[in-house]
């Protein structure tokens, strides 16, 4: 009894604080309002110089190999401290929490990896803390943030479709697999979708979840020979796609007879290009995001190029808004310049 | 006084996060012991607590269940599907969010209650089910929710922002239904000897049925708010959730085989993780320790925790 009697008094007491506290979010919150992002932004204190790469799957190896090798350098480049944050595995409401969680240490700049849309409301804190803030690889609808780098991968899944058009002359079954509900590689599929639909002769018999896991991919791709023996193309859309496609393909002695496009250029792609097995990578330029990104942060915060008397006051900022740093295309024609 | 201390995982817990918390303090006094910081801890713990709470409710009748993390997304994303798609207005489509998750919450339950299905089995199964229904009625997600929905998870109450609170409440009701009920203790003896419990006149299924319509409703609330809080609904929210839940019960007093554990423990446990997850980001520990520092620290304190009972037991 004696406990329902003070459940009964916090449940009131949340009631009376609930009338006479409770704070509603902003409406519209989610509109593009660049101005906002630097009146809070004061260039003349830096303090403890460090600059915060916040991503998801912090561990997988195109991160590690690309974006986050080039942010290190960048650092010891410029001599300034750099920090890599986030979880090990592809969760993006972690992320966001990590995000918060850095906010709230004021870094000196802020680089986003742009997993998902639902990322905009944390990058609009963080510049409404007056943090500049730069995201990398896709952009994101909804953010306040002072610049973005990456690839459009729309013209990914656009690559792939060209090319492995050409591959089948036009014509026969081709399936595609990713991490399915990820907003970039729904972009590229589609990119691919839209030109396998200019091709009648063209069949497309799946979409399938390969869990951005070589073994699934490949077990997928196994499954895939089976049911349709005759199929002519496969096309992968995350890192570790083609390695797994790759595998099946060679396990049921089709290689060269299935084809295969893919993303990323890891060694591992490039070495099965360099086989025949993979026919085309369509590869990001991940390097230039972080170094760029970073620099453009570095740029903000020192006034490399001021603009204005007051960049602030004037409401700009003099670093690029959107930098498209374009794709590579990487076949048997050209993979030994990549191979190292 | 001691033995209640170093027998009850919950006060040995709560006496280790209060050091730890301490040692951060002292160790980062600029960004650690701030309200700030404090308030985004509890907000980035709160969806799993929620969900540990009916994970802790399973784990002391002896069983457990996999598919709360896809149960999670699939709550959010249909609740979504349904305001963006067919203009369901925001208590409806929670309503109906909630129910298709207790409909989940049932299956799970009728099978291994009634049928005999090993718990691992069907939740796993469930788990893969699930997240499919989510990636099909979401796609790549679902952005722009309705203002009165966005505001149930951003809302704050005195500086905190609501989630915070609904774990409170949640924490609080489900302590008091199992220390102060007769129904819900009944999970105890299930958990301790589910033959003795059938034979004392306890209807064992029927609160197996229950205890997985309660967690899979639990995890319902969590995709909700998740999702309220987001802005936005993803198919991808709650993965891996179900292992970090299970992890942070375990790390507040429960066993696999049943019959022990307490509400607080699970929020206990989830803070304990939250803690350190909030230290390893002010003190900049790359992502690659984080999950080994998690989990030596978790062999750690279990075996810390076991050695001290064993000592005292021979004193």
């Amino acid at each position: 009894m004696k406990v329902n009697h003070i459940l009964r008094k916090v449940i009131f007491a949340l009631v009376v604080c609930n009338c006479i506290s409770c704070e509603l979010p902003p409406r519209g919150s989610d509109s593009r309002v660049t101005n906002s992002a630097f009146d809070a932004f004061d260039t003349a204190k830096i303090v403890n110089e460090e600059y915060v790469m916040v991503t998801t799957a912090v561990t997988m190896p195109m991160y590690v190999n690309h974006d986050q090798a080039a942010f290190k350098r960048w650092g010891e480049k410029m001599n300034v401290k750099v920090s890599i944050l986030g979880p090990a595995d592809w969760d993006v409401p972690a992320q966001i929490n990590v995000i918060e969680e850095v906010i709230g240490t004021r870094p000196t700049g802020l680089l986003i990896n742009g997993t998902d849309p639902a990322i905009a409301q944390v990058i609009n804190k963080a510049v409404s803390a007056g943090i500049p803030t730069v995201v990398y690889d896709s952009d994101i609808p909804g953010g306040n943030h002072h610049a973005f780098l990456g690839t459009d991968w729309y013209e990914i899944g656009k690559m792939q479709g060209e090319e492995m058009m050409k591959l089948i002359n036009g014509r026969g079954k081709i399936a595609y697999m990713g991490i399915l509900g990820m907003a970039n590689m729904e972009a590229g599929f589609r990119g691919l979708l839209d030109v396998a639909e200019k091709y009648p002769d063209v069949e497309v018999v799946g979409k399938f979840d390969d869990k951005a896991n070589v073994e699934e991919a490949a077990k997928i791709t196994s499954d895939l020979l089976a049911a349709h023996p005759d199929i002519a193309g496969i096309c992968g859309f995350d890192s570790n796609s083609g390695p797994g496609i790759a595998l099946a393909v060679r396990e049921a002695g089709k290689v060269g007879t299935v084809k295969i496009t893919t993303v990323d250029w890891e060694p591992e792609h490039l070495q099965l290009v360099k086989s025949g097995v993979i026919q085309m990578l369509a590869g990001q330029k991940r390097e230039l995001f972080t170094w760029y990104g970073a620099q453009f942060l570095y740029d903000m915060v020192h006034r490399t190029n001021p603009l204005a008397r007051s960049d602030v006051r004037a409401r700009i900022t003099s670093i690029p808004y959107q930098v498209n740093t374009g794709l590579i295309k990487i076949t048997a024609e050209n993979v030994d310049e990549f191979m190292r | 006084m001691i033995s209640k201390i170093i027998e009850d995982r919950v006060y040995t817990l709560a006496i280790l996060l209060v050091v730890v918390y301490a040692v951060a303090a002292l160790t980062f006094p600029d960004t650690f012991p701030t309200f700030g910081n404090f308030s985004q801890l509890l907000l980035n713990l709160s969806i799993d607590t929620i969900v540990a709470v009916g994970m802790m409710l399973l784990l002391i009748s002896g069983a457990f269940d996999l598919s709360v993390g896809s149960v999670v997304a699939f709550t959010g994303c249909l609740t979504a599907y349904l305001m963006e798609f067919y203009e369901v207005p925001v208590a409806p489509a929670i309503a109906t969010g909630l129910l298709a998750a207790s409909l989940i919450g049932f299956i799970n339950g009728y099978l291994i209650a009634y049928f005999g299905i090993n718990p691992m089995i069907q939740t796993l199964a469930m788990m893969g089910i699930v997240r499919g229904g989510a990636l099909l009625v979401s796609g790549s997600g679902i952005q722009s929710l309705p203002y009165w929905f966005n505001a149930i998870g951003q809302s704050k109450l005195l500086g905190i922002q609501m989630p915070v609170w609904y774990m409170i409440v949640v924490v609080l009701a489900f302590t008091f239904l199992l220390t102060k009920t007769t129904f819900f203790r009944k999970y105890y003896y299930i958990g301790g000897n589910e033959r003795a419990a059938d034979l004392s006149g306890i209807d064992v299924k029927k609160m197996k049925l229950i205890s997985f319509i309660i967690v899979a409703a639990l995890a319902g609330v969590a995709g909700i708010l998740l999702s309220s809080r987001l802005g936005a609904a993803l198919p991808t929210m709650g993965r891996g959730l179900e292992l970090r839940v299970i992890t942070a019960v375990i790390l507040g007093g429960a066993t696999l085989s049943g019959g022990y554990g307490k509400i607080p423990g699970a929020l206990l446990g989830a803070l304990f993780m939250g803690l350190v997850a909030n230290i390893m980001v002010i003190a900049r520990v790359s992502g690659y320790w984080q999950d080994i520092i998690l989990g030596v620290i978790l062999i750690a304190t279990l075996w810390a925790d076991r050695t001290l009972q064993q000592r005292y037991a021979m004193k």
